[in-house]
């Protein structure tokens, strides 16, 4: 990209703040294409940049153009597509018949009836919409973290400020990031590059919120371990596990300001699932070696507790990816959370644990 | 090369420090930048924002709240003026006027107390730091690279460029003077005064804003300080035959005793003092000046810079190399005067100035000192703002130029707030430093503002200082002491 030459020049922008009277000057008249050193009169010509503006008017919040993954349409979604439009078919032509049979027998049971039915609809479509803003929100998420990322490498101010919108909109109703967001717009314009100012956003609006998904990661898998050290049969492990890890991905996507619908949720445990299933060799490459002295301290203590470990690590491991998922920005200066950071908690719990066992059994 | 007792003093300095240093953690700061580069400036802005928790977004400390307060506290040396800081502020903040040249050397500490963000160094250090820094006149900064040089080769030197072609005209008396001179006779004070004043207002003429040259040694002629008139800096650059010997009272071995005596007596007691025992380091350039007066002077601040950078090695190549006992680790490179662009130009800006001490930065890092260029402002005294011309979209600078200034024609007042686009810098940094034809127009043409008028907020408090990048250059300097 080549730019002509542009020259210098100075513009009048009028009786500002200064104590002079406003004096119109002349043009100078250069042809277009090399920009040339001249006045402007008129002041009305002169934009101040938004960051400079004194009533700073943030840009408008324009979401970068969506780049949405590809969901393929197969047989099998075609067959199901289709039984449940079959099923709903004969659902509603149930209550059709429901609603006539009931006419036929007393006029008000009838009318009750088409008010129940009203009330189904207008539920449904409560339901629809909730699911439709859900996964809207979920995408939203998505983007602004491919959006951020994009920013932060090209280091353009531009785009890191609609990035930095899109993040303070997302996040307008977490608490946590009140005092943060006030700070980050009192520092809009003292920030020159798009680099720095999506590391400033980083550290005022999603370090707290780091802190609190740490908490609730850490919270999952020391219940998880507990749990399943404990539990008597394997049901009740597996089911509770299973509930814990819906649990603990809702937490940390709403923490992140996407509060996903039922489908939405669904959509984001396989994609935690899948990214764990993509990202498994690599975090295991990452922190083997805290895995190896996780599994040797594990061993030593009773195979029951040792389990209880594993699984709470596990379930950590579910809560990273949940984090990785749902967090708006990827981890540009703010540490990661790692396995290891949970290891050592959760070790102690267990050595704790172990501890109150022994101390009977030596009697 | 550094007498024994040099080394012995230094030795004994660091001991003293490093004890010291063990109770209360003290950094010194070196401010490093030829005369007009914005040193005092860089000072009032960076007291003022600490002093007065200035908007410092990337700042981490300031920006998480870990800073309990900054304060001023005596100086530990008592024997050199204290710089005066709140002068400087209520030039800049009332009068609205840049301070004026420094024309002595000034000290001051300031003391930050801060929670450091680990819990192992809270336990350690009890949170206090103690910057020293001191402000002295940029010329001085031209006599380091005479230190090395004997005056023989500093005569020939000096007068080898006074007869380049940028300079003759200036030099054109002192050359006539010195053409009339006779080295070998004996001395006449009365000449010797004649050719120190020609050679000083050469030098001086050099320095204006048309020329704007910077290799100009030595420094002390340019800004005498407290010494002027004293028989070591009553000296001149003469016209010597190498082989000849000169006898002790001939005008030769007089004017040579006295140059000794200017690099024993006035130049190594202030590098021994104030160089020697730095910790962190920031280089001012002021590569706009020089980039408005043409290739020729930049070429000349290339060969000052080179110069002086030469003298920072490490090692025993040169007389204060070889006292940096205490290792620089961390050097930024600041392109200051940044506001007087706009901030798309500001990459090319970094990128003249990189290519300027590229040497010395290579050399740096190969002692691995961390480097860093920055395009920053200390006090951004323009507001950044896009114009609509000719279907064009140009971003310009908003501010009040200062009286006398002028671009495209159009001289300023001083009093009227105007849009002023200087000019596309070239993106090729190698083009600022090429001649271009005669009769080309400059292609870029920067205007000195004044500085900014500070607002006040409705409570009546007065708002910190408006700055460029002032943040990053702290984070990078003071960062990991406040960690």
């Amino acid at each position: 990209m080549t730019h002509p030459p542009r020259r210098p020049g100075a513009f009048h922008i009028g009786p500002s703040s200064e104590e002079q009277d406003f004096v119109p000057r002349a043009t100078s008249e250069i042809p277009a294409p090399p920009r040339s050193p001249r006045a402007i009169a008129d002041l009305a010509a002169v934009t101040l940049d938004p960051e400079e503006a004194a009533d700073e008017e943030l840009s408008a919040l324009d979401a970068p153009p969506a780049v949405s993954r590809k969901r393929r349409i197969g047989f099998g979604k075609i067959f199901l597509g289709a039984l449940g439009a079959l099923f709903s078919l004969a659902v509603g032509l149930a209550i059709d018949s429901l609603i006539r049979d009931l006419f036929a027998r007393a006029e008000w049971l009838g009318w009750v009836a088409a008010a129940l039915a009203v009330l189904l609809v207008v539920g449904a479509l409560g339901v629809l919409i909730r699911e439709t803003v859900g996964l809207m929100r979920l995408s939203a998420v998505d983007r602004e973290r491919r959006a951020a990322r994009a920013a932060y490498e090209a280091d353009l101010l531009p785009d890191a400020e609609v990035v930095v919108d899109g993040l303070v909109s997302l996040l307008s109703d977490r608490p946590e990031t009140t005092e943060g967001r006030a700070r980050l717009s009192s520092w809009r314009g003292d920030v020159m590059d798009g680099r720095d100012l999506i590391i400033v956003a980083e550290r005022e609006l999603l370090v707290p919120l780091d802190i609190r998904a740490r908490a609730l990661v850490l919270g999952s898998a020391k219940r998880v371990s507990v749990v399943t050290a404990v539990s008597p049969r394997a049901l009740v492990d597996v089911s509770f596990v299973f509930i814990e890890t819906l649990r603990l991905i809702r937490q940390v996507s709403e923490l992140y300001g996407a509060r996903p619908g039922a489908i939405g949720l669904v959509r984001l445990t396989r994609d935690v699932l899948a990214h764990l299933a993509v990202t498994g060799s690599i975090a295991v490459g990452d922190s083997l070696v805290q895995q190896l002295v996780g599994h040797g301290l594990a061993a030593r203590l009773s195979a029951r507790l040792g389990e209880g470990v594993v699984n709470g690590l596990l379930t950590a491991r579910v809560g990273i990816a949940a984090v990785d998922l749902c967090r708006p920005m990827p981890f540009l200066r703010a540490p990661r959370p790692r396995i290891g950071d949970f290891m050592s908690d959760l070790a102690a719990l267990q050595k704790k644990s172990e501890r109150g066992n022994r101390v009977p059994e030596e009697r | 090369m550094p007498s024994l007792a040099d080394e012995a003093r230094i030795a004994l300095d660091n001991i003293t420090d490093r004890t010291s240093g063990f109770f209360s953690p003290t950094i010194r700061l070196g401010v490093t930048g030829l005369s007009r580069a914005g040193k005092t400036v860089f000072i009032s802005a960076l007291v003022h924002n600490l002093l007065h928790d200035g908007r410092l977004p990337l700042f981490s400390a300031q920006a998480e709240g870990r800073i309990a307060g900054s304060y001023l506290q005596e100086q530990p040396d008592a024997a050199v003026p204290r710089f005066q800081y709140e002068d400087h502020i209520r030039t800049m903040l009332e009068g609205r006027e840049w301070p004026a040249s420094t024309r002595a050397i000034s000290e001051l500490r300031l003391t930050i107390d801060y929670e450091s963000a680990s819990g192992w160094s809270r336990f350690f250090s009890r949170g206090r730091l103690a910057i020293d820094i001191v402000d002295y006149p940029g010329e001085w900064l031209l006599d380091l690279p005479l230190i090395d040089k004997d005056f023989a080769t500093f005569s020939r030197e000096a007068i080898e460029r006074a007869r380049t072609p940028s300079r003759r005209d200036m030099a054109g008396p002192f050359l006539a003077l010195l053409d009339a001179t006779d080295p070998a006779a004996p001395a006449d004070p009365e000449r010797a005064q004649a050719l120190h004043a020609a050679f000083a207002a050469y030098l001086t003429a050099c320095r204006g804003d048309r020329t704007a040259l910077s290799t100009l040694p030595p420094g002390r002629f340019l800004m005498p300080g407290d010494l002027e008139g004293s028989p070591a800096l009553t000296f001149a650059p003469l016209v010597l035959d190498p082989g000849k010997a000169y006898s002790r009272s001939s005008l030769a071995g007089v004017l040579e005793r006295r140059y000794e005596a200017y690099k024993s007596v006035v130049v190594k007691p202030f590098f021994r003092e104030h160089f020697a025992r730095l910790d962190r380091q920031i280089l001012l350039i002021d590569a706009l000046q020089a980039i408005n007066a043409g290739p020729e002077a930049v070429r000349d601040l290339e060969t000052a810079l080179t110069d002086i950078l030469a003298c920072f090695r490490p090692g025993r190549a040169s007389w204060l190399g070889s006292l940096l006992t205490r290792r620089i680790d961390r050097i930024l490179v600041a392109a200051t005067k940044a506001d007087h662009l706009h901030r798309e130009s500001h990459p090319r800006l970094e990128a003249i100035v990189q290519r300027l001490v590229n040497s010395a930065i290579q050399r740096a890092r190969f002692s691995r000192a961390e480097v860093h260029v920055l395009a920053m402002a200390a006090v951004r005294a323009t507001r950044e703002a896009t114009i609509e011309d000719h279907g064009d979209k140009l971003p310009v600078i908003v501010g009040v130029p200062m009286a006398g200034e002028t671009i495209a024609g159009e001289t300023f007042d001083g009093r009227i707030e105007t849009a002023v686009f200087p000019g596309d810098l070239p993106a090729d940094p190698g083009l600022v430093f090429a001649e271009r034809p005669v009769d080309a127009e400059a292609p870029v043409n920067f205007v000195r503002f004044r500085p900014p008028r500070l607002e006040r907020t409705a409570e009546g408090l007065t708002l910190s200082l408006p700055h460029i990048r002032l943040d990053r250059a702290l984070e990078f300097l003071l960062g990991d002491y406040l960690a």
